[in-house]
């Protein structure tokens, strides 16, 4: 086959462009290299032989070229028990608080966005089941979402190669996991049902609305992708999301205050978060 | 030293005297059966899942577990109607001992659960070794 052509300056100008109105990433020349390899692995897929007639394929959405496009794109690598100091804050502060305010009758939701394959939903379900002494008496609810459809299938799959495992003791495997062909591990059935995936992009209003409100979300260095404007948009959307008095988890190397004064600050003893004021209303 | 079968006959509850002991959790939370599961899997006992009244009355008919461990609230078939319609099963498998758990700690609460069948009710949240405690006295140590 016939090597593609590499991608001009103007096109790829063009396609980042494009890429950021349909999903509010952001990608500088300095990722050009990384790009350049989805576009043509795209393009081989597709059979384009020229950047203009795959750019033309991508804007027209032929075939749900657009998913496939940002599926080929979206970074996806994490493990289980990944900041772990997080998930003993929900444990330890979080939650205490949400369920000091929360009428017995609803659910306590926790929204793992972007969920990438599963690992951090999971994560928190282990946790909670593992430290959370009130884990029986409310319903809860854990959703793992993310804009890419093709992780989504692998985290509703549950299957894990031993790197994602590589934080957890072997008692907490033997525990949750059972052994997969290939040297993996699957996560067991009632873990994989406890956690609902589904397809959402943070920059869509509509999207984030659909899934209700959160007593705590997880959003982890997904808004490092994005440029000023794009996180803007993304606080809101999640600042919408959340319950009054709900809580956002971001990275350890993020923070809110730069990017919206919407939320306020929280220390707590294992994580600094930001919550939603209780009295709820936008300034 | 107590045998397993005296400690039944204390609490009054008949189980058969087998090497193990089998628990089925009726419960719709996944997460809550996992909870209870890994308890009672740690504690030596067997475990069986249903998600709710109905497909724990399928399961029972087909074997009937030494205890059940029944939730209150569940779609399709809640724990106080699947206790009163085993109750009203034909042989042994209408006498199985049942303990409800509840989030509800309220006296009407109780009396629902004993008029619909309960052997006993516990009220969520339950520390894990609590559970423990009282299945043992309810179908005796798990071996």
């Amino acid at each position: 086959m016939a090597e593609l052509p590499p991608v001009t300056e103007e096109e790829f100008g063009r396609l980042c462009e494009f890429l950021y109105r349909r999903t509010g990433m952001i990608f500088t020349e300095a990722k050009r290299y990384y790009v350049e390899r989805r576009v043509h692995d795209r393009m081989e897929a597709t059979r384009a032989t020229s950047f203009a007639s795959y750019f033309a394929r991508l804007r027209s959405d032929l075939d749900g070229e657009i998913e496939q496009f940002v599926n080929a794109f979206t970074v996806n690598e994490t493990y289980f028990f990944r900041e772990d100091h997080q998930l003993r804050c929900l444990t330890t502060d979080l939650l205490k608080r949400r369920i000091a305010v929360k009428p017995r009758n609803e659910a306590v939701r926790i929204w793992s966005m972007p969920c990438s394959t599963g690992e951090e939903p999971y994560s928190i379900a282990v946790w909670m089941l593992e430290n959370w002494a009130e884990v029986d008496a409310w319903d809860i609810e854990i959703i793992g979402s993310d804009i890419d459809t093709r992780v989504l299938e692998a985290a509703r799959e549950g299957l894990y190669g031993q790197r994602a495992l590589m934080r957890l003791t072997p008692d907490l495997i033997e525990k949750y996991f059972e052994p997969a062909p290939g040297d993996r591990w699957r996560i067991l059935q009632d873990l994989r049902d406890s956690v609902r995936f589904t397809t959402a992009n943070v920059m869509e209003a509509a999207e984030t609305a659909a899934h209700g409100r959160f007593d705590v979300i997880f959003c982890r260095n997904m808004l490092i992708y994005f440029d000023d404007t794009s996180r803007r948009v993304a606080a809101e959307n999640l600042f919408e999301s959340l319950l009054p008095g709900g809580y956002i988890c971001l990275g350890h190397t993020e923070s809110m205050s730069r990017i919206s004064p919407l939320f306020e600050v929280c220390r707590y003893a294992d994580a600094i978060v930001y919550q939603r004021p209780l009295g709820g209303a936008r300034g | 030293m107590r045998t397993p079968s005296s400690i039944n006959g204390l609490w009054g509850v008949r189980v058969a005297d087998t090497a193990s002991r089998r628990i089925l959790v009726v419960d719709d939370a996944s997460l809550v059966r996992m909870y209870y599961r890994n308890a009672l899997e740690r504690a030596g006992y067997e475990v069986d899942e249903a998600l709710n009244g109905l497909e724990a009355l399928e399961k029972l008919l087909v074997r009937a577990p030494d205890l059940l461990i029944v939730d209150v609230n569940m779609p399709k078939m809640d724990g106080f109607t699947f206790l009163r319609a085993l109750r009203r099963q034909e042989g042994d498998v209408a006498a199985t001992p049942a303990m409800i758990t509840s989030t509800e700690a309220k006296t009407e609460d109780f009396e629902a659960a004993q008029s619909a069948g309960a052997n006993f009710y516990l009220v969520k949240p339950i520390p894990q070794e609590t559970l423990i405690d009282y299945v043992a006295m309810l179908c005796g140590p798990a071996r």
